[in-house]
């Protein structure tokens, strides 16, 4: 089976499992467990089956260690081994609680992509209703036709897809309100946690690290809250904040943004000035003291705003070019760190060059060598300042396109020869159109409605949803073929029969609804 | 194109001109064939640095014996930088067309820091290499001393002597103490030309205007009177950052006069020394200083060397006085000048004093008279050269004693000495300061006009130009300021007086704290940040008042608000995080999010850093800048000017106010193609004395309709101008309006109307 190559994290002996005596395998993508002599699991876990682990508590005889999976089934190992069970126990239980979060997150992140397809896609997640919350197959089945798309088309589609960015404002929006008793309400959505974690990755790691074995999450976020951290401008008053250390790690995450200094010369303020004066010369009096003794709390505390802002802008700007050039970025770090500091005079003119040639650049004293556009010919340009702005659709061409499309037409409308031997004969051409015009004889049968105004549209809605359904149904009946597995074979013959008596019946039943109603 | 600027064939690397690009060469081309100075106004981004290369390399190639030298002063390194590469483009342009080897030299110097490759080995190889022809840029300086092994600052200031270009900053013609060093042997022939950069606005008009002195008394009463106030005030304006004023202004510490106390004892040890093993030396410096300074004096009259203001022509006729002639002498000498300077540092409260005053104080308490004083500077430069003492930077303290000493008693006028015994923030911490000021820093510049054969001052607002020669006392040749012709309205200035609740805006002391201004101050950015696209720069009168305006922004809710629309940066007092904030500003606008940087009139962003295009759709000057009044330096300086040109303090502070509001939200308009918005949020600007100080091009365009206007109606206005600016403009909408071909140029009707340029002043 797969798991010869599988790694082997850890190896327990002697742990009991429904009171039989196995081993214990923790291996890189699964928990498992065999009985002694025998080398086969008779139990073995996904990780990311594995909702959470419950552990007994300390100082208990027994020691075991629970796993609850998300079915809600449980398994418990119980820890045999006389002189090292507790340290066995301790090994296991730390390994899973590395282990766990990252599959948690790759379940979640699958969950997370099903629920953002049904989201976006309203004819699928009607579909999705249809057929899997009325029973007619099952979830798994629905979806995995689709993740198999999902997932082979996931690395084309993300790529192309731009990566969203987060609101600069995420912050503003879980502005608390009060409950009437003496109390805050925040408004915490996925979304906002998940900006928080992008921004500040270290509140991210605080998270992981203590949900949920130490905190719940709500605690979690009502320390967060309550943090200093949170609000920068009431001054850090002790350390037992466990938000203390990532205010700490921010004011080194902005410290090492600072020395890292500044690409473009041009803004380099450090660099600007080119002065020679020496100390004790000129006017300018010494800076008034920026040290931290000096300072009132409102003036220090004015300036922990200050920071958190210029902090935290770049934070936001950064999560959104953040992920793609992580490994390269890690790159340069390192090479920066032990690279001197000649290699980066030698990285630095290509950039430097450009910047200099962009600002001595005139672009209108210059031969324009752009591709021609068309200027905007606005009749009364008032009304375009002031006028609503309507919702455009989002393909659009190029002027570049447009151009080209009308000297096309233009082209092919100077070229145009009509071809008059091929025509019908004007007799049966009027013969054809007295025909085919209201009242004409092909005509007659048809009812001077169209149908679609004959039907309501409620009937048109839900017979479109079935012919969908049913259309699905016959997708996956025909994906069957050829049968080449056993598996197609069973799925043909067993149940995709049923869903399609299913289905039918489901029809079956609407039209007797409709007649029912009709009459 | 080629064009033919009165006779002259000039290269000009672009395929179209500005029409006062074309009138600009014009009038220097007049200036250098005259052989004199010449002050020429043209606002930023019409192409000045670029008309200025082409015109005098034009001229260096044509009369090479006529002009041997250029030497372009600019202020910042990113400029000298630019300045250099339009060079190159010239070049490369002038190889094209002509398609022979040019062997023009042109370079860039900066200070060692920004030149050194070897910070852990000094290296002075290189020192007495010709560098080959060509455009040396301080990259290229530093590439090539690599390569060679030689050392790019050593290799630069040996190249400047024999370079057809050198491109440098103010302070090495400037500053006594590094043109001494860098500059002193520049040819005579030597056009000179400070430019303002382009981005440092004002500066050098400051610097220049402030050297005002006695010409100006000289005035026929009538005349005088004639005088607009703001014309006057114009001439007059200072900055705290001047660099003739720096470099001739001496801060004196107690850590100071420890370290000197060092240096003098050190200096006694190694007199002892030599004198046990090499008393003939000594000996033979003191026949030197019988003699006096004849050689200093020799080159100084026939014109070899730029002057030292720092060396008066007095003590250069006379030998160095009895009492500090041998070296122990002036050891004690030192000494006792420095007990001196300890007793006055011990002062309880704080005294401000004129440079006699202070001369009879010591003479009554010390017995030290003017004279030794004077020449203090030039006797201690030659007694570390007799000591051969090789590292003069550890004898900084002394060297800046010494110097104190020349000036305090050499000019009894145009400078202030204060001394604070503690700073004004914490009067508890005993931290006593002797300022000596500059106040007049013409002193500085004089030796500049006398030296060369033409100095060219070059800025985007010099007006009223006429009044230069007479304020700097040097006869220019032409004087002219030329308009920049637009062929739309790309600048929208709007007032802002009120909030939507229709109270007062103003950043005045009275409602500093009001909380009805701030809120409306932040609705003013937090709708703009709305309707603007792309950056939004905002100035606050003072760090600390922005400070608690965003503080108290903050509490109200309003950054946060302002965050669903644009991120927010904000300029603190640490230039590396200012840095990294400005580049996250610009890269934020770069990637269409958008921002907004909060900035202070009078910082380092303010001075140095533009905002081009979408870095700077819109400018909000928060308040009217007032400068900081409480110094005891800037008193001593309004009192000076109220005691020699009778103006008045509060005219001069609004002069300087308005200066520096213009200087901020012109950094939003670098040019043609530029658009941007200029919003004073201060109700005090719609007065016509605050407005009416504004520079020409802004205030033209301020029409009584936006005088006095709520938040709404600004950001509806905003709103228009906007959208009509966003559409396209293309080069056939400037063309023979705001931009040449050859062709146009030559026309005779188009010449008529450049002819008309110049002289809109």
């Amino acid at each position: 089976m797969a798991s010869l190559s599988e790694e082997v994290l850890l190896v327990v002996k002697k742990v009991r499992q429904k009171k039989q005596d196995g081993t214990l395998y923790l291996m890189a993508e699964r928990i498992a467990w065999g009985p002694e002599g025998k080398d086969r699991f008779t139990v073995s876990h996904s990780y990311s089956d594995i909702r959470c682990q419950k552990i007994s508590p300390d100082g208990k005889a027994k020691v075991q260690l629970q796993l609850v999976l998300h079915t809600g089934e449980s398994t418990t190992f119980h820890f045999a081994n006389e002189s090292t069970s507790r340290k066995d126990w301790e090994a296991a239980k730390e390994l899973l609680q590395q282990l766990l979060p990252k599959f948690k997150k790759k379940a979640n992140k699958e969950l997370e992509e099903k629920n953002k397809m049904l989201q976006e896609d309203p004819v699928l997640f009607q579909l999705y209703k249809d057929l899997v919350v009325s029973q007619v197959i099952s979830a798994e089945e629905f979806w995995a036709n689709r993740l198999g798309g999902i997932n082979n088309g996931e690395s084309a589609a993300c790529e192309n897809k731009q990566e969203v960015g987060i609101s600069g404002a995420f912050l503003a929006d879980i502005r608390p309100q009060t409950d009437g008793c003496n109390g805050l309400r925040y408004n915490l959505t996925a979304d906002i946690i998940e900006s928080i974690f992008r921004t500040y990755p270290a509140v991210k790691q605080k998270y992981k690290e203590n949900v949920p074995h130490n905190l719940t999450e709500k605690e979690f976020w009502t320390r967060f809250f309550q943090s200093h951290y949170f609000h920068r401008d009431r001054i850090s008053t002790g350390t037992q904040d466990i938000f203390s250390e990532c205010a700490r790690q921010d004011e080194k995450g902005l410290k090492s943004l600072v020395t890292q200094g500044v690409k473009n010369p041009m803004v380099d303020l450090l660099s600007l000035e080119d002065k020679t004066l020496d100390e004790g010369y000129g006017i300018s009096s010494a800076l008034p003291s920026t040290s931290h003794a000096s300072r009132t709390v409102k003036e220090s505390s004015n300036f922990a705003i200050i920071k958190r802002f210029n902090h935290h802008s770049a934070m936001v700007l950064a999560a959104g070019s953040r992920k793609r050039d992580v490994p390269a970025d890690q790159a340069s770090e390192t090479s920066s760190t032990d690279g001197n500091s000649r290699d980066s005079d030698f990285f630095q003119p290509p950039l430097k060059k450009v910047k200099l040639q962009e600002a001595i650049e005139y672009e209108d004293l210059q031969q324009e060598n752009r591709p021609k556009t068309v200027a905007l010919n606005l009749k009364k340009s008032d009304r375009y300042a002031h006028g609503p702005v309507p919702l455009q659709s989002q393909q659009y061409t190029t002027s570049q396109d447009i151009i080209n499309s009308v000297n096309y037409i233009k082209h092919e409308m100077s070229n145009y020869k009509p071809n008059l031997t091929q025509v019908l004969s004007s007799a049966a051409a009027s013969s054809a159109i007295a025909a085919l015009s209201p009242g004409g004889v092909l005509m007659q049968q048809v009812a001077q409605q169209a149908i679609n105004q004959m039907v309501p549209t409620e009937i048109q809605a839900e017979l479109k949803h079935l012919y969908v359904a049913a259309g699905e149904l016959l997708r996956h009946f025909w994906t069957c073929f050829p049968v080449n597995t056993a598996f197609l074979e069973e799925k043909l013959t067993g149940h995709l029969e049923c869903m399609l008596q299913a289905a039918y019946s489901k029809f079956h039943i609407w039209q007797t609804r409709r007649m029912m109603r009709k009459t | 194109m080629k064009l033919n600027i009165d006779g002259l064939l000039v290269y000009f690397p672009y395929d179209y001109i500005y029409p006062e690009q074309y009138s600009y060469m014009l009038e220097l081309k007049r200036t250098l064939d005259a052989k004199g100075h010449g002050v020429l106004e043209m606002p930023s981004g019409t192409g000045k640095t670029i008309s200025l290369l082409s015109l005098i390399v034009a001229y260096q190639r044509a009369f090479p014996l006529e002009v041997t030298k250029l030497i372009y002063c600019s202020r910042t390194v990113p400029e000298i930088e630019k300045v250099v590469e339009e060079l190159r483009k010239l070049m490369e342009f002038y190889a094209k067309e002509t398609e022979e080897v040019n062997n023009f030299l042109a370079l860039a110097l900066s200070s060692r820091k920004n030149l050194c490759i070897h910070p852990e080995e000094f290296d002075a190889v290189g020192r007495q290499v010709p560098l080959p022809a060509g455009v040396y840029n301080l990259d290229d300086l530093k590439d090539l001393g690599r390569r060679k092994g030689w050392c790019p600052y050593y290799l630069a200031r040996y190249s400047i002597l024999h370079a057809n270009i050198v491109v440098y900053s103010y302070h090495y013609l400037l500053d006594p103490k590094i043109a001494d060093l860098v500059s002193k042997e520049l040819a005579k022939k030597s056009v000179v030309v400070f430019d303002e950069a382009h981005n440092i606005g004002k500066d050098l008009q400051r610097l220049w205007l402030s050297g005002m002195s006695e010409p100006f008394l000289a005035f026929p009463e009538g005349l005088k009177k004639d005088f607009k106030m703001s014309k006057r005030l114009e001439k007059l304006l200072f900055s705290t950052d001047n660099v003739c004023i720096d470099s001739m202004s001496v801060n004196i510490t107690r850590r100071t006069l420890d370290r000197c106390q060092n240096n003098v004892d050190t200096l006694q040890n190694t007199i002892q020394r030599i004198k046990e093993t090499d008393a003939a030396k000594l000996r033979e410096e003191y026949r030197r200083l019988v003699e006096g300074l004849k050689e200093a004096n020799v080159a100084r009259e026939t014109d070899v060397y730029l002057a030292n203001p720092v060396l008066p022509d007095e003590i250069l006729k006379e030998a160095v006085p009895g009492s500090i002639r041998t070296a122990e002498h002036f050891v004690g000498f030192l000494r006792r000048f420095l007990e001196y300077l300890k007793s006055r540092l011990r002062v309880q409260h704080v005294v401000q004093e004129s440079a006699p005053q202070f001369l009879k104080d010591i003479f009554d308490k010390v017995c030290i008279d003017r004279k030794p004083l004077r020449f203090c500077a030039e006797r201690l430069q030659s007694l570390l050269r007799t000591l051969e003492i090789t590292d003069i930077s550890d004898f900084s303290a002394v060297t800046l004693i010494s110097n104190f000493a020349t000036l305090v008693s050499t000019y009894s006028q145009g400078f202030t000495i204060i001394i604070e015994p503690f700073e004004d923030r914490t009067p508890t911490i005993a931290n006593p300061v002797l300022h000596f000021s500059c106040m007049d820093p013409s002193i500085a510049i004089k030796p500049v006009f006398q030296r060369f054969q033409s100095v060219i001052i070059t800025s985007g607002t010099l007006s009223p130009v006429d009044i230069y020669p007479r304020i700097l006392d040097f006869r220019p040749v032409t004087m002219a300021s030329f308009t920049m012709t637009l062929a739309r309205t790309c600048l929208c200035p709007l007032i802002v007086g009120r909030g939507n609740d229709q109270v007062a805006l103003s950043s005045k002391f009275e409602t500093r704290e009001d909380f009805a201004v701030i809120r409306n101050y932040g609705n003013l950015l937090l709708e703009m940040s709305a309707v603007v696209p792309d950056g939004i720069v905002a100035f606050f009168t003072s760090y600390v008042y922005m400070e608690n305006i965003v503080a108290s922004w903050y509490e109200q809710g309003i950054l946060e608000n302002i965050q669903r629309n644009k991120l927010i940066f904000i300029e603190t007092q640490d230039a590396a995080e200012t840095s990294m904030a400005l580049e996250k500003y610009q890269e934020a606008c770069e990637n269409g999010r958008g921002a907004i940087l909060l900035s202070v009139a009078r910082g380092k962003v303010s001075e140095g850093i533009d905002f081009v295009h979408h870095f700077g759709r819109a400018v909000i000057m928060f308040g009217v800048p007032y400068v900081y009044t409480q110094s005891r330096i800037l008193k001593a300086r309004l009192e000076y000017l109220r005691d020699q040109f009778q103006i008045r303090e509060n005219d001069f502070l609004t002069f300087d106010a308005m200066r520096h509001a213009a200087q901020c939200v012109g950094r939003a308009i670098r040019g043609k193609t530029d658009y941007g918005l200029m919003i004073f949020a201060d109700k005090r600007y719609a007065r016509a004395d605050k407005r009416g100080k504004l520079p020409r091009w802004i205030q033209e365009h301020i029409n009584d309709g936006s005088l006095n206007l709520t938040v709404d109606e600004a950001v509806q206005l905003s709103k228009h101008f906007l959208r009509q600016m966003a559409q396209p403009f293309s080069q056939v909408d400037q063309l023979g309006l705001s931009l040449l071909t050859l062709e146009q140029l030559e026309s005779p009707e188009m010449l008529k109307k450049i002819a008309q340029i110049a002289h809109q002043t």
